[in-house]
């Protein structure tokens, strides 16, 4: 008990455990489901927050479930202590190994296998020769510049332009309280 | 008594909060150099059709233009990129002041979206194709979708992981910073120096369209929609407030008198957290971090221009690069410092830009000589 509670604090402290022994009640688990301890979510939003993030997960986003591992992890480290938390951190640590392994034997057949297994499909598929095709990228030949309009710098000016001036335009450093209790 | 005990958790936790900018920002620089080497090792100043064309509208520098020539078309490109930075800010402010609050955090995770999905797959393509890596274009679709998502995820979410926010934004800012180091030479060195002058003057003066918005924010007590680097902040624990952790969900009435000083400051704060800023988790944290002096917040463009200053002097050689990380650094912790003075908004580029841009001149022109000469004759390498 007092194990886990020294861990669950942010900074353990040696009058923490003393605390402990007296507040058993309180302290029989850890207060902060998520792994920012206390500037992270309390225990209702977490089991919103975990259950839209396993939903959303199934849009093909094994990344979206691993983050949800993270972001809950002192859950999945105090079992006992979230038990609506626990079940869609699980769900969601058991949903990303499945896809990421199943991805990872696919991507490693396809780079392994080459053309032995493949043939002149696998030509097809490989990224690096399908953006030369599409002309993705600028060192390609592209064939939109074939045309009298160059289609990538219209691209650039009207579609990235505008989102990296809104980037660009906060710069400057504040500071959220300053020396407040001096 | 307990004076004493809040001034020194001041300052121990002065040099961790400077710490805790200093290496985003020192990351995200590491991370353009890193890729301005690998990505840009063949071609040199070859003008291809991706490089941003909105900061060379005005003129388009060849090799073989003179050198006034070249600085006349880089003083214009550059003032067309300031006009329209400009433009860009005050429509954000007038957007801000309609409170049309809603729809500039749309657009921020839309440019969010544009800039992890179009330019990081961009760049993706290029490191596939320079080193020939045999990935798939399914593999790569659904990789890129998934590292897109998330991102706007953390970009719209203001209850993200904090870790997984912070690296989405310096990865967003590794991006841009790199796309911005393919633009011209001179044009680059004009624009940096064009925005640091500009900046002095959007953040200072009374009509500075920066100056502005912050001070509209923080009259209505909102967070400006905007995508910024918050530091973590310290949580220091005085051994008295012990038992108050046990309480940190409960709010008590302790929390009132904790607080008043703050309530009071808070003309000066800039909350980060959205219009639900008052909600019980802020003030307990302001609680739990009685000592804490707060989170400093770097703006997303100053990553970027740092980045770019970097960069750009990592594609002369890697001294230049040396020289101009310590004196960004140096700048950050003056405007650190000025910060800590004058308790408002500062712009963090002119400083960090100034001492960058004479370092790099002067280590070009000067240094290097110097220590060629030194290892050609063997006394220092």
């Amino acid at each position: 008990m007092e194990a886990s509670q020294s861990e669950a604090n942010p900074n353990p402290n040696p009058n923490t455990n003393n605390n402990a022994n007296r507040n058993s009640i309180m302290s029989s688990m850890p207060l902060w489901p998520t792994i920012d301890g206390p500037l992270g979510l309390t225990e209702e939003e977490s089991l919103r927050y975990s259950r839209r993030f396993y939903k959303f997960g199934y849009a093909l986003l094994p990344w979206l479930w691993a983050v949800n591992c993270f972001y809950f992890w002192p859950v999945l480290r105090h079992p006992s202590s979230f038990p609506g938390i626990r079940r869609y951190v699980i769900s969601s640590a058991i949903g990303f190994t499945v896809f990421t392994a199943l991805l990872c034997s696919w991507a490693l057949t396809f780079a392994i296998g080459g053309e032995d297994l493949f043939g002149p499909v696998w030509e097809k598929l490989v990224m690096y020769n399908l953006a030369d095709r599409l002309g993705l990228t600028a060192s390609s030949s592209s064939l939109w510049a074939k045309e009298g309009f160059h289609y990538q710098e219209a691209f650039n000016v009207t579609i990235l332009g505008p989102p990296v001036l809104v980037l660009l335009h906060q710069r400057f450093i504040n500071m959220r309280s300053l020396i407040q209790s001096i | 008594m307990a004076q004493n005990r809040r001034s020194k958790s001041i300052l121990d936790s002065v040099g961790e909060e400077i710490i805790r900018i200093i290496t985003p920002v020192s990351i995200c620089m590491f991370m353009v150099v890193l890729m301005v080497c690998v990505l840009n090792t063949d071609s040199s100043d070859s003008a291809s059709s991706s490089v941003p064309t909105i900061a060379t509208i005005a003129y388009t520098e060849t090799g073989s233009d003179s050198w006034w020539d070249k600085l006349k078309g880089a003083l214009l490109n550059s003032l067309v990129f300031v006009a329209v930075i400009t433009l860009a800010t005050f429509l954000i402010l007038l957007l801000f002041y309609f409170r049309c609050t809603r729809f500039l955090k749309f657009y921020m995770g839309f440019s969010a979206f544009i800039v992890l999905g179009f330019m990081g797959g961009e760049i993706l393509l290029f490191m596939l194709e320079d080193f020939r890596i045999p990935i798939d274009c399914i593999t790569f679709l659904v990789v890129l979708f998934n590292f897109t998502a998330v991102g706007v995820l953390a970009a719209f979410m203001s209850k993200m992981a904090i870790f997984v926010t912070q690296s989405y934004l310096v990865i967003i800012g590794v991006l841009v910073a790199y796309w911005f180091t393919l633009l011209p030479e001179w044009t680059t060195w004009m624009l940096l120096v064009a925005l640091a002058l500009y900046d002095l003057a959007a953040v200072l003066l009374p009509v500075g369209p920066l100056r502005l918005l912050v001070e509209l924010a923080i009259s209505r007590d909102e967070e400006i929609p905007a995508l910024v680097f918050e530091a973590r902040p310290v949580v220091v624990e005085d051994s008295v407030s012990n038992d108050n952790n046990n309480n940190t969900r409960f709010i008590s009435t302790e929390d009132t008198e904790l607080s008043a000083p703050l309530i009071d400051h808070r003309i000066t704060l800039q909350l980060n957290r959205p219009e639900d800023a008052l909600s019980s988790e802020s003030w307990s944290l302001e609680r739990i971090g009685l000592g804490s002096a707060g989170a400093i917040k770097l703006g997303l463009g100053d990553f970027i221009f740092y980045s770019v200053l970097v960069g750009r002097a990592a594609m002369y050689d890697l001294m230049t690069v040396y020289a101009c990380y310590l004196a960004i650094m140096a700048g950050l912790g003056i405007t650190l410092l000025l910060l800590a003075l004058y308790e408002k908004a500062l712009p963090a580029l002119p400083v960090s830009i100034a001492l960058g841009v004479l370092f790099y001149f002067l280590t070009r022109l000067v240094l290097e000589v110097f220590v060629v000469q030194c290892s050609l004759n063997l006394l220092m390498f």
